[in-house]
Formats: C-alpha cells, sequence, structure tokens
C-alpha cells in the first residue's frame, strides 16, 4: 500500500490546512469570545460573490486577488453597519449576507461549467493545492498572525469589557473593524482549499471545542489549532482510504471538516461536565460569603 | 494643582438631546464625590461625559485640568459588574492586568513592574489568593474588587465608579468602602454612583443629587434632606413616621 502522505499532493494538502490550523486556532478563539459566528460566517458568504468575479476575470489565479478585494469591503461594511446600529440583529446580517451570495450564484450560473464551478467555490480543491498556493497562504498566515499579535491585548479588553476599553482610551470601532479584517483574511486564506462554506468551521469549531476543555485564552488557541491538525490528517486519511482502498469518493475537505465535528462532539461531555454546578454551586463556602 | 472636576453649567446627552443639564461641581484632589437619583436621573450619564465618551452639549467642562477625552489616561474607571460576560475566559489576574494594556502598549510582553502592580492592586482590595480564579467562578462582590483593582493598577487620579455597591455582599462592599478611603487620603479623587443613601451619606465629602438635572449639591448634610429628596425623587418618595423620614424606592 502506498503510504498517503508521501504522495506530493497530499503532502501539500496536508501542509496547506497545517498553515490553516496555525491561523484558525487563534482566530477562532477571538469569534468565539465576541460571538461573531454568525458574522464570520456572512463574511464567508460576502467573499463568494468577489471569488466569482475573480474567477471570472483572471481564472483560478484570479480568485486570490478577488476575495482578498471582496473581504476587505465587507469587512468595513460590516463594521460600519454594525456602528450606526443597522446591525443591531440577525435579520440584516442575513439579508446582507443573502443578498451578497445570490449576485455571486448569479455571476456563476452564467457559465456553462456552472456546477463544478459552484463546487470548487462552496468546498474548494484542498487535493489541487499548488507549491506557489502554498507560499501565498504561508505569507498571509503571517500577515494575520502579526495583525493578531499587535492587536490581540486590545480586543480582548474590548470583548471583555467594551465601556471598560473606551474608558482607558482605546477606540473601539477600530479595534472591531481590526478583528473583522483579520477573519476575513483568515476566509480569503483558506477559500482556494475548503471553499467559503467549510471556512466557516475551522473559525467556529476549534474554539468551541477547546473551551470544553480549558477556560484560557492561550490554551485554548494551542488546543483549536491542535485539534484543526488532528482533523486535517484524520480527515485527509479517511478521503485517502476511502477512495483508494474501497473506491469511493469522499471529498477532502468535507471529511476534514466532519472530524472535526466529530471531535467537538466527542469533548461535548467534557464540557457538559466541567459546567455542571457541585453542590455549592461550583465555589467554596469561603468564595461565597467573601 | 488644577481640579478633579470643574464642571459649569454642563449639560451631556446622546445625540445632540441632552439628558442632564445645569450640572455645577468642583471636586478637588483627594475628595469623595457621590451621585444619587433615582433610575434614569443620568448618573451614568454624567461619569460617561467625564470620560468623555459622550459629549458635553453645553457648558464647560475640565477633568484635572483637560478637555474630558483627553483626562482617560489618568482615569480609572469601574464598570457594574453585571454588565460583562461572566464566561468570558479571564483570570481575575487578567482583568486586573487589563488596567496595565495602556502602559505597556500594543504589544510589547508584560514586564515585572506590571505584574507587581497587578499583585499589589489585588492585595488592596484582598483578593491576592484568588489571582488565578477565572473571573467568572467568583462571587459578584468578589468580581467588583477585581475591577477596582483593574482601576488600581492604572494607578489612576480620578476613579469613576458606577454601582459599585449593586448585589454586593456585605464583606466586599466594607473592602471597597476601605480602599476609597485610603486611597483619597492619598489624593485620589473619587467619584461613584449609588442608590444606596446610606452609604452616600457615610462615604461622601459632597453630594450631587440628580434627575434629569442638578437639583442640589454639597454636603451630605444639606443636601440629603427631606425637601431635596421628594423634589428630586418625585413619586419615589415616601414619608413614613413624624420625624419626615424619607425613604426612597431605587
Amino acid at each position: 500500500m502506498i503510504e498517503p502522505f508521501a504522495v506530493p499532493f497530499m503532502a501539500r494538502a496536508l501542509a496547506e490546512l497545517a498553515l490553516l490550523a496555525l491561523i484558525c486556532g487563534p482566530v477562532s478563539v477571538f469569534v468565539f469570545a465576541r460571538r461573531l459566528s454568525f458574522v464570520s460566517d456572512a463574511l464567508t458568504h460576502t467573499v463568494f460573490p468577489g471569488v466569482v468575479i475573480g474567477f471570472l476575470a483572471g481564472g483560478v489565479e484570479g480568485i486570490f486577488a478577488g476575495a482578498l478585494v471582496a473581504a476587505v469591503v465587507t469587512a468595513v461594511a460590516l463594521t460600519l453597519l454594525t456602528r450606526a446600529g443597522a446591525l443591531s440583529d440577525d435579520a440584516s446580517t442575513a439579508v446582507v449576507l443573502t443578498a451578497m451570495f445570490s449576485i455571486g450564484v448569479a455571476l456563476v450560473s452564467r457559465r456553462s461549467s456552472y456546477t463544478s464551478d459552484l463546487t470548487t467555490f462552496l468546498f474548494g480543491r484542498i487535493l489541487t493545492v499548488t507549491p506557489s498556493q502554498l507560499a501565498e497562504t504561508a505569507a498571509l498566515a503571517a500577515v494575520i498572525l502579526t495583525l493578531l499579535l499587535i492587536g490581540a491585548r486590545a480586543i480582548i479588553f474590548r470583548t471583555f469589557d467594551p465601556t471598560g476599553a473606551a474608558a482607558a482610551g482605546y477606540r473601539v470601532f477600530w479595534l472591531d473593524l481590526w478583528l473583522n479584517l483579520i477573519v476575513a483574511l483568515v476566509v480569503v486564506a483558506a477559500v482556494r482549499a475548503v471553499g467559503t462554506i467549510l471556512v466557516v468551521a475551522l473559525l467556529i469549531v476549534p474554539a468551541a471545542a477547546a473551551r470544553m476543555i480549558t477556560s484560557r485564552l492561550v490554551a485554548m488557541a494551542a488546543i483549536g489549532t491542535g485539534l484543526i491538525l488532528l482533523a486535517s490528517y484524520a480527515g485527509l486519511l479517511a478521503s485517502w482510504t476511502a477512495s483508494v482502498t474501497y473506491g469511493f469518493a469522499l471529498t477532502s475537505a468535507s471529511a476534514v471538516v466532519l472530524a472535526l465535528v466529530l471531535i467537538y462532539l466527542l469533548l461535548l461531555p467534557l464540557g457538559a461536565l466541567r459546567s455542571a454546578p457541585s453542590p455549592t454551586g461550583g465555589r467554596s463556602p469561603h468564595e461565597l460569603v467573601g | 494643582m488644577s481640579a478633579a472636576l470643574s464642571y459649569s453649567a454642563v449639560s451631556a446627552g446622546y445625540h445632540g438631546t441632552p439628558v442632564l443639564t445645569h450640572v455645577d461641581l468642583t471636586l478637588a484632589g483627594g475628595q469623595r464625590l457621590a451621585l444619587v437619583g433615582p433610575n434614569g436621573a443620568g448618573k451614568s450619564t454624567l461619569i460617561k461625559s467625564i470620560l468623555g465618551l459622550i459629549p458635553v452639549l453645553g457648558g464647560a467642562a475640565t477633568v484635572l485640568g483637560r478637555p474630558p477625552a483627553q483626562a482617560r489616561p489618568l482615569i480609572g474607571y469601574v464598570p457594574q459588574t453585571d454588565s460583562l460576560d461572566a464566561d468570558f475566559p479571564v483570570t481575575a489576574a487578567q482583568v486586573v492586568m487589563m488596567g496595565r494594556y495602556r502602559r505597556i502598549g500594543w504589544w510589547r510582553p508584560t514586564r515585572a513592574a506590571d505584574r507587581r502592580a497587578v499583585r499589589a492592586a489585588l492585595e488592596q482590595v484582598g483578593l491576592a489568593d484568588r489571582a488565578g480564579k477565572h473571573f467568572g467562578t467568583l462571587s459578584g462582590g468578589q468580581r467588583q474588587r477585581v475591577l477596582l483593582a483593574r482601576a488600581l493598577a492604572a494607578e489612576p487620579r480620578l476613579l469613576l465608579l458606577d454601582e459599585p455597591f449593586n448585589g454586593v455582599d456585605a464583606v466586599s462592599q466594607e473592602a471597597i468602602l476601605g480602599v476609597l478611603r485610603t486611597l483619597s487620603a492619598d489624593g485620589t479623587a473619587v467619584v461613584l454612583s449609588t442608590h444606596d443613601l446610606a452609604v452616600a451619606a457615610e462615604l461622601a465629602d459632597i453630594v450631587c443629587l440628580l434627575n434629569g438635572r442638578q437639583w442640589a449639591a454639597g454636603s451630605p448634610e444639606a443636601v440629603l434632606t427631606a425637601e431635596n429628596l421628594r423634589a428630586a425623587y418625585g413619586g419615589h418618595a415616601i414619608e413614613v413616621g413624624h420625624d419626615r423620614t424619607v425613604l426612597v424606592e431605587p
């Protein structure tokens, strides 16, 4: 039997996912803490028309640029709308999300290869990642981690206590834009490999799963990265085994996300155990008094 | 040295509409000011105007000799505990460290001096042994003390507290009152809003009675009179017994 990860395209797929794990672990912690799950979902959908336009204009190489422009524009737009109070409820976010997504579908449906193109944009092509795409992802990962490192402290403060952060002199609007841009860049980095839909899983599930094990932010980020790595390895292996050994097609990116969700489900009882109230409500009698 | 707070005929509010008017206050360093009044009286509005988070719409306001927003680095702010997400994954020490963030800068690592300041602030509020505890597992009173410690870690010249005794047990209330007295003895000015008139009378040098506007300001004895309270609280004031005691619903 051939060793799966000795095959170049499998090794590149794993390397691409490892780079994504490196950024999605920490970023997912912020998405989790700021409760940005739905906003992240909206971002992944609003990037879609950019991906399509980029593809129509410049082929596969145009996807990156198209996604980047759309991501930055939507990050700014979402931040502005939230600030103005227009996005105070989920309904308005959903309107932006579906409107942009529809534009993307309308654009892509003009092509004769409609179905296969749509599948590529939505679910990515992890097994066809090229060395130059790997280099692009690595560069973007470096930018994202640098932005995160610079803003992390202020964003944590703002997330925990918006008024307190403003009182301390932080500009909350700029911090919100900062984080939205980081999330948007993650979507851009991941879109070719796992597609616009599945990237949501990488932004939400790792921190949610890590929270079952720890309540420390740094540990959550590290565990989140570890879980994506584990899911990537398991998912790619399952996908390979399914097609090589058993002869049925299991999309690699879907297998990775399914593995990630499976890990989450396995950790659920642990989370329930952690938050289960003890006879004193999880505190010593002394703490209840003090 | 300039006054900690100098408000002259100030009005403040949101979107150009004043919700609080006629505020005339002067607070010197080391003095303690209590803001009292019914719900929606404008206590939080006044605190936010001191922070420059909402604009002064009329009159003249200076905080520590500067326009309000520019004084923020010199101000410590203690929010209400229940306005925060108790499930947020941070420890008590990490919350207190937030008070040092502006000094530390955007991405420099924390230094020994910062960690010392955090430890000292937690000791000051009596929670040094809780440093590593998750913020959400602390009692309401302990959380309030952690937030006070966060403000202390910033070494402020003016401390603002928004309803610091709401939902706080007696032990924590005494601990907070003790810290506030020590601070003002060291020259820090203190402004707090409270529903508790007894605490206001006991703690404050100056009491400011608000309800949409400033009804009275001065010593507790001069301000917390039956007449003033009835006027400011309107239907919320009840007379009891022959000594004309006025009880005020929060």
